[in-house]
């Protein structure tokens, strides 16, 4: 498997990218969390103001999947600040379908992104990987990822639309 | 204590840089301060704005000992989740020592809050240190949950020299 592209996303991969972003949540054993639609999806990442980024490995009508899709992997990122060192790319998502796996996708997605990262001057790249999830975290350390909620004590909380509605009205 | 809330603008890049530089010393990191207040106003303030700014201000009689009336802030952009959608990131929320317990941190976040919601988020975000217990009793009061303990979810990075080398495709 040498051939397989990498490309922006386009508005007719939104079906495609939510699919993906489901498979991912399957294997973190949270699909029943992803309540995002393909609407939304195309909405947030191809208007005046996208809220995302997305890149995607395709490869050639003859080496489809099993079930007959062409477009195998995507990763989807943003741009955040950091008041002390500026501008960061925040990976949000990584994936590669099982059956495409070991032949170098995963590491020419993260190339890619890497060098956007570059590119537009940020200082870092950031992410979040679950603790369990031992193949992701060696993966990132082989390519020079430290742990900061291990080494800097930083834990990522979260406030639900529930609360920020009584917050907002307090 | 009278206080307002309210949109941070250009000009309050100078006490925004000040009190960043106080937040970095709480948490004992100043030394690691890369961005200057022109950088702040470049990256803020420009057409496609990297953050977004809310300022508490106090009346002038009620100035900070060093003389301030910007007494607190906070910085947040807008990000998004591949499960929920819209999201807001609280990245930075401070209040100059003298004037906390007079529910200015919680205003500061409720604006943050509406913004968000104003913009179509499901869910604010943001990090804290495990050590800062104060903050963290903050937070769990106003209904937070700590996503690394409960899902196990770490912070990484890859930054400098790592980040270099993965973009030239190095091992």
């Amino acid at each position: 498997m040498d051939k397989f592209i990498l490309r922006k996303a386009e508005p007719k991969d939104v079906s495609d990218i939510l699919r993906l972003i489901k498979e991912l949540a399957k294997f973190e054993e949270m699909e029943e969390q992803v309540v995002l639609t393909e609407k939304e999806l195309l909405e947030d990442g191809f208007g005046d103001h996208p809220f995302y980024h997305c890149v995607v490995a395709e490869v050639p009508k003859d080496k489809q999947s099993l079930e007959g899709y062409t477009v195998v992997g995507f990763a989807m990122y943003y741009f955040t600040y950091d008041p002390w060192i500026g501008k960061l790319l925040y990976l949000e998502d990584f994936y590669v379908m099982k059956e495409f796996r070991g032949y170098g996708m995963g590491s020419e997605i993260l190339k890619m992104l890497s060098e956007t990262a570059v590119k537009t001057r940020c200082s870092g790249m950031h992410f979040i990987v679950a603790e369990w999830n031992t193949t992701s975290i060696e993966f990132y350390k082989r390519r020079g990822a430290s742990d900061l909620s291990h080494e800097e004590g930083w834990r990522l909380y979260e406030i639900d639309k529930c609360n920020l509605l009584k917050m907002s009205s307090k | 204590m009278d206080f307002t809330i309210r949109a941070a603008t250009l000009e309050d890049c100078k006490d925004i840089s000040r009190m960043i530089l106080e937040l970095a010393e709480h948490e004992k990191v100043s030394d690691q301060i890369k961005i200057t207040q022109r950088d702040l106003e470049q990256d803020g303030f420009s057409k496609n704005p990297f953050f977004h700014g809310i300022i508490a201000e106090v009346p002038e009689h009620f100035k900070s000992r060093d003389g301030h009336t910007k007494v607190g802030y906070s910085l947040y952009f807008y990000t998004y989740s591949s499960w929920k959608g819209r999201a807001v990131y609280m990245e930075d929320l401070y209040v100059m020592p003298e004037f906390r317990g007079k529910g200015i941190g919680k205003a500061l976040m409720a604006k943050v809050s509406q913004l968000g919601l104003a913009a179509g988020c499901t869910q604010l975000n943001f990090t804290v240190l495990d050590w800062n217990k104060s903050s963290l009793d903050f937070y769990r009061k106003q209904g937070c949950w700590d996503v690394t303990a409960d899902l196990g979810y770490h912070c990484m990075r890859c930054e400098g020299d790592a980040l270099e080398h993965l973009a030239q495709g190095d091992l």
